[in-house]
């Protein structure tokens, strides 16, 4: 029998501690994958898939060590021979990983080092013909205008168009195993989705075998002919992916499947009925924002960003509002824009019946309390040498709320409610886990009893058991106080489990606003449908990428072509999309969207956003 | 295109940096206290005499009407002529003051003409002394960062750091001229003059290159590409010395700029310790003689050059690494 192109045979790898014991990290793990197969790696962040990724491209470092078994490359040991290990590397064996932006030399360009690499994997080839490959390749990967691209420099590549050319430059040298590590992480949903299909299409032209590795169990599953489960080091269940999708034997498994959230099955929360009469809680109105950023090569000039263009919507008492896109979209410029960190450069933003912009003095102090911002980052928000209790007692003490006795007492009961042990009233921050973290911002937010909770990206850094246990929180705080939510997020999933009315944002404007379900089911906005359509999940698509969204990646904010901004991705574009720009349309009363294919309802209301 | 606006705006920039220069050390002059034409004339000269000759030499008008007519002058390229040396090149003292030999007088511009390059040879020569030293010992400091060469790099930087320059100045005139008579040490007749006071000065910069690379090749060897490299095909020698170097120069780039611009605006010490006849024992004359339209020369001329070394050094830091925009 041949031996498979690539064998590991209880491997173990450890790591050495500073007080010099070793904690295991891998162990025991053994499989084999033969040619041209695709094997999919899915673990929990620590269970050290990294780790079995990088092992295969010999690139265990210190403190870590292996410590026993084997990798043979077609029967061929190769722990046992490191300077092989090394030649194989770049040349027969491959490695993309989840760092695009760093991995490239920053002063060079792309296309030099893509040469630079295949002229030392292969030093018969001539610079030439390297050459030549590269941009045949980058073209490959539908990078646009490819001998240009070719000259440019890493930082003027977007993350996504990056990933690509380092699959070029992975792929360049016909390796017979590409080891993809987490490469989709850093990229946006319909970006990574576009990198999924290419990898998937130039894998099986050149019969390259893959290794995926990715915490996403819909991601791989997608891309993978076979799963491996990796939990705590050791692989607990190998399956070919659709039977381990529908028949998980392992118990860590099953509850791995038995989490992922869903979003076509059941039901999003529905809007509350709402009388003619209430008054929304936050009202934006034809609210924008330019950001000048100085021009590069030229004397004196400024390009102008459109961070939020003309944004419109309402958000009522008790709602939980959503606004969704991809990095670049304007939602966190929105965000800022809301909580007052800066001032919209067109537009009126009512808070609670106020002018965000005209009010001033003790009426700002009494807005900044009813509106709290609860951040993204739950490793970087939390000033490290205070205790948690004087971390959350803060916002009383700024706004001189209660006495030293009252505020202590306060704080005890907002960290009950919030699920934070008393105990950890005077610890310091350091040792407590990303979801108590985030317990943290919360609790500090929501001291104040504000009427609306900002919350951006709060839950993005979480797992899915963490996620769901905040979820939950969140749903009883807000029986309990009232809360209004406004989620800002790239998480689809998320919003369909929470908000009952979602904003859609692309290139700073608001392409579409609509309720939970009609946005699901019935998207008015063609962006919206690719943005669904890119959702990784195991359920059955809905929408297929391939027909929703073209290749590329979206402009630059900076001076927007006239007409729709989607027109460049958009598969439905016609002529007028490129010179006209649709406004919202209403297609009921109460969704909208901004496109020209939106047929507006018979009885043609003239509403505003939201009403 | 990127060249032409860069170099458009920063030298707009400079221009302005040297006018500003130019004003601050032209009033400064005139309100400290010391009186040029009581130095030129003598002790013994009589107060009619000396306040006739300077409302001659419009040092009685106000400042700003003074500094205006300077202005004008140097916009020409005149930069006047100094009040105490004669064209003939010797120094002089306060020699007595003679009308009419004032148009003998030095012209400033011959004055630091003369010197200048002088200056600009043990600059140069110092640098470049410098990085000999500082190179080998910063970059496997970096490599090796905790590890011996690391250690060696810091030890004789601090050894360096704590020896100040007239001590070894003097220690070396005495050994390696005096007694082994192996290098001449006083004045300038060639080239050989500046080895020992170069010597001097890169001793003086060479830790902080030392420290500069150490911790910047340090850093870079922490990037993320770095040790993508290797995984990538190529070999780790190719990936430090191709790519690892070329990213940690910058900030050497910097400090070579900033070293060499204060070299240039002269090194007074050194420069009186070995009697060099360059820009730095120039200005010491001509502060110890009031002599303001040098001072004011010297000034000026130092900061343009400043400002010429600082877009150079900008503009190669960009090709370098052509992320920086500046
Ligand atoms: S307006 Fe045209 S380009 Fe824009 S989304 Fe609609 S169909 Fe597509």
């Amino acid at each position: 029998m041949e031996a498979p192109l690539l064998g590991v045979q209880g491997l173990n790898v450890d790591l050495a501690l500073q007080s010099g014991r070793t904690r295991p990290i891998l162990r025991d793990i053994s499989f084999e994958l033969p040619a041209k197969r695709t094997l999919g790696l899915i673990g929990a962040s620590g269970a050290g898939k990294t780790v079995l990724a990088k092992a295969l491209v010999n690139w265990i470092e210190q403190p870590l060590h292996i410590t026993g078994g084997t990798i043979a490359w077609r029967g061929k040991d190769l722990l046992g021979d490191r300077q092989g290990f090394g030649r194989l590397r770049g040349s027969k064996i491959a490695y993309v990983g989840g760092n695009p932006a760093g991995t490239l030399d920053p002063t060079q360009t792309v296309g030099a080092q893509i040469v630079e690499k295949l002229l030392s994997v292969q030093p018969r080839t001539s610079r030439r013909e390297a050459i030549e490959k590269a941009v045949d390749l980058l073209a490959a990967v539908r990078i646009p205008s490819p001998s240009q691209r070719f000259h440019e420099y890493p930082y003027q590549y977007s993350g996504g168009m990056m990933q690509r050319a380092l699959i070029v430059d992975a792929l360049i040298s016909d390796p017979e195993l590409l080891v993809a590590d987490n490469v989709t992480q850093p990229l946006d949903v319909t970006v990574a989705a576009q990198i999924l299909k290419l990898m998937r299409e130039l894998t099986e032209r050149f019969a390259t075998a893959v290794v995926f590795v990715s915490s996403s169990l819909p991601v791989v599953a997608d891309i993978a002919d076979e799963l491996l489960v990796l939990h705590e080091g050791r692989i607990v269940e190998r399956q070919a992916t659709r039977r381990l999708v529908s028949h998980p034997i392992h118990a860590y498994t099953q509850a791995l499947i038995g989490e992922l959230p869903t979003i076509w099955q059941g039901h999003g929360p529905a809007e509350r009925p709402r009388g003619q009469t209430t008054e929304p809680l936050l009202s934006v109105s034809e609210v924008s924002k330019t950001y000048k950023v100085r021009k590069r090569d030229s004397f004196a000039g400024y390009n102008h960003v459109q961070a939020v263009r003309r944004a419109n919507f309402d958000i009522f008492k008790g709602d939980n509002f959503g606004v969704v896109g991809e990095s670049g979209c304007g939602k966190s410029s929105l965000m800022r824009l809301l909580t007052r960190l800066e001032p919209p450069d067109t537009g009126r933003i009512v808070f609670d019946g106020q002018d965000l912009a005209t009010c001033g003095g003790s009426a700002l102090q009494k807005l900044r309390r009813r509106l709290q911002l609860v951040l993204q980052d739950p490793f970087s928000s939390l000033p490290p040498r205070s205790p948690i209790g004087a971390i959350i007692e803060e916002p009383l003490r700024i706004h001189g709320l209660g006495g030293a006795k009252e505020r202590r007492r306060q704080v005890r009961d907002v960290m009950g409610e919030v699920g934070l042990d008393a105990t950890l009233i005077d610890e310091l921050p350091a040792g407590l886990s990303a979801g108590q973290r985030q317990r943290v911002n919360v609790a500090r937010a929501m001291i104040l009893e504000p009427a609306l909770l900002i919350m951006d990206e709060t839950l993005s850094s979480l797992d899915q058991t963490e996620q769901t246990k905040l979820l939950n929180l969140f749903e009883r705080l807000q029986a309990q106080h009232g809360f209004t939510y406004l989620f800002i997020s790239h998480d689809l999933a998320m919003v369909r489990r929470v908000c009952s009315r979602i904003a859609v944002m692309y290139l700073g404007e608001i392409v579409e606003l609509a309720a939970n379900e009609r946005l699901f089911f019935d998207p008015g906005h063609p962006y919206t449908k690719a943005l669904l359509s890119a959702v990784p999940t195991l359920e059955e698509r809905r929408y297929r990428p391939e027909d929703c969204l073209l290749e590329g990646e979206p402009p630059s904010p900076i001076d927007l072509p006239p007409g729709c901004s989607f027109a460049s991705r958009c598969p439905s574009a016609f002529d007028r999309c490129r010179s006209q720009h649709p406004g919202l349309t209403a297609r009921s009363s109460h969704d909208l969207a901004a496109c020209f294919l939106v047929e507006p309802p018979r009885v043609a209301a003239r509403e505003t956003a939201g009403a | 295109m990127f060249v032409l606006s860069f170099l458009a705006r920063r030298l707009l920039q400079g221009f302005v940096i040297i006018f500003l220069v130019m004003f601050l050390i032209f009033t400064l002059l005139r309100v400290v206290p010391g009186d040029p034409v009581r130095l030129m004339a003598g002790g013994m000269a009589p107060e009619a005499l000396i306040e006739q000759i300077a409302t001659q030499m419009g040092l009685r008008d106000p400042i700003l009407v003074q500094f205006g007519r300077y202005a004008a002058h140097v916009v020409q390229g005149d930069f006047g002529q100094s009040f105490v040396r004669p064209a003939d090149g010797a120094a002089t003292g306060g020699a007595a003051f003679n009308d009419a030999s004032r148009s003998e007088r030095a012209e400033v511009l011959t004055l630091v003409a003369q010197t200048a390059p002088r200056t600009f040879q043990l600059a140069l020569t110092a640098i470049l002394m410098a990085l000999l030293i500082s190179l080998p010992l910063g970059v496997a400091g970096g490599l090796y960062p905790g590890r011996w060469p690391d250690r060696l790099a810091l030890y004789l930087g601090s050894i360096f750091v704590s020896l100040p320059n007239f001590w070894l100045g003097i220690v070396l005139i005495l050994l390696l001229s005096v007694k082994l008579a192996w290098l001449p040490a006083i004045g300038y007749q060639g080239f050989a003059w500046t080895i020992l006071p170069a010597f001097v000065l890169a001793i003086e910069m060479a830790p902080f290159m030392i420290r500069t690379l150490t911790v910047s090749v340090a850093q870079v060897m922490q990037e993320y590409f770095i040790a993508a490299g290797p995984v990538r095909g190529l070999s780790r020698s190719r990936v430090v010395l191709r790519h690892g170097l070329k990213n940690a120069s910058v900030p050497l780039l910097n400090l070579l700029g900033v070293q060499f611009s204060m070299l240039l605006g002269g090194v007074l010490v050194v420069e009186y310790i070995f009697d060099y006849p360059g820009l730095g024992l120039l200005t010491i004359n001509a502060v110890l003689q009031r002599d303001f339209p040098l001072i004011q020369g010297i000034a000026i001329i130092t900061s343009a050059a400043f400002v010429l070394i600082n877009i150079a050094v900008d503009l190669l830091a960009t090709t370098i690494d052509p992320r920086l925009d500046y």
